[in-house]
């Protein structure tokens, strides 16, 4: 009976949840102009929740240093599906600059797919806005997809979650194998 | 006076709201002489490799194909995901085929929405019209009719 109005009150906000992997600031502090009076991200509903679990769009900036790979896997984890991965800047895809150091983990693609990414070092607050927009379209239909699936996600997506989660518990992830491997590198 | 903002206050009411209007209306144009896409034209590129050994994050990758009839198939691509937009390849391109655009809207789904590249053709050089050994024979009979033509003058002075 409240189906329609609840999908009508979700479709108008959806929360972020901003992952800060190892960057540099620069697109941390343009994410959250997105959210000043300027461009004002929070009229299409858009707002910055402080925990995982209440998010449906994750922001993942920087590029996912070998501290920062085990928490970003363990909250990743945390969001409930549907959720949607934005790559925020250059250095979630590639590493940017820091490509090849021994202190990366990334490319975040290896750890979760990403829906949207947003180019540019850093991306303008409009082209923030218009990644964030896309990543709300792909939201809706990731729910509709999951309802069609009796409240389930479609099965890569589980998959994807519940691998994380295994990862998260057990830490017998990628993150877990290629920090050994960069351990076992340094003793040689 | 004991609202000293009251005017101001009374004034915000009847301006337009400082907030951008995209994505309902226009993205608005970046300031001038902004970074963004990369644009590349591949027509005046002449293979020196520069822009790729002044890249810090290695965005540019070469690709060379060779053509059955000694061409070679050059292709130039721009990974916008790894680039930094500090514009250094631009800088230090000989022949400007590399220019920075000021479009930002730079948002995509796919690795290939990122991807900027340019293919063009190297033509083989020509073949020189002689030899080196034919060059050597040439210099050489050169050098004998000098020394001759000197010992002949000699003579006609002596």
């Amino acid at each position: 009976m409240f189906q329609k109005w609840i999908d009508k009150s979700m479709r108008k906000s959806p929360w972020i949840y901003h992952i800060n992997a190892g960057s540099c600031n620069g697109c941390d502090i343009e994410l959250v102009s997105v959210l000043t009076p300027r461009y004002d991200a929070e009229r299409f509903g858009f707002h910055l929740t402080g925990t995982p679990r209440q998010a449906d769009i994750v922001v993942v900036s920087g590029p996912i240093t070998m501290q920062s790979v085990d928490r970003l896997i363990r909250t990743l984890a945390q969001v409930p599906e549907p959720k949607c991965v934005v790559s925020l800047g250059s250095c979630p895809r590639s590493g940017n600059v820091f490509k090849g150091s021994f202190a990366i983990a990334g490319p975040l693609e290896k750890y979760t797919h990403v829906d949207v990414s947003v180019g540019g070092c850093t991306p303008k607050p409009e082209a923030i806005v218009a990644g964030l927009a896309k990543a709300a379209e792909i939201l809706e239909e990731k729910r509709r997809e999951m309802r069609k699936h009796g409240g389930m996600a479609p099965s890569p997506a589980v998959a994807a979650a519940v691998e994380h989660e295994e990862r998260a518990e057990f830490g017998t992830g990628d993150a877990t194998a290629v920090r050994q491997g960069a351990e076992q590198e340094a003793d040689a | 006076m004991i609202f000293p903002y009251l005017g101001q206050a009374i004034r915000n009411l009847f301006t337009k709201p400082a907030t951008e209007k995209f994505p309902l209306a226009e993205a608005p144009a970046a300031q001038p002489h902004y970074r963004g896409r990369i644009a590349y034209d591949p027509s005046v590129c002449v293979n020196c490799g520069m822009c790729q050994k002044v890249c810090a994050p290695q965005a540019i990758s070469r690709d060379i194909h060779p053509l059955p009839n000694g061409d070679q198939e050059i292709t130039l691509t721009f990974d916008l995901t790894s680039c930094t937009f500090c514009g250094t390849c631009a800088d230090f391109c000989a022949r400007h085929a590399i220019h920075l655009t000021e479009d930002y809207m730079i948002v995509g789904t796919k690795p290939e929405d990122f991807l900027v590249s340019g293919t063009f053709t190297k033509k083989k050089p020509p073949a020189p019209k002689f030899t080196p050994e034919q060059i050597a024979a040439m210099k050489a009979a050169a050098e004998a009719k000098k020394k001759a033509a000197a010992e002949k003058a000699a003579a006609e002075t002596k």
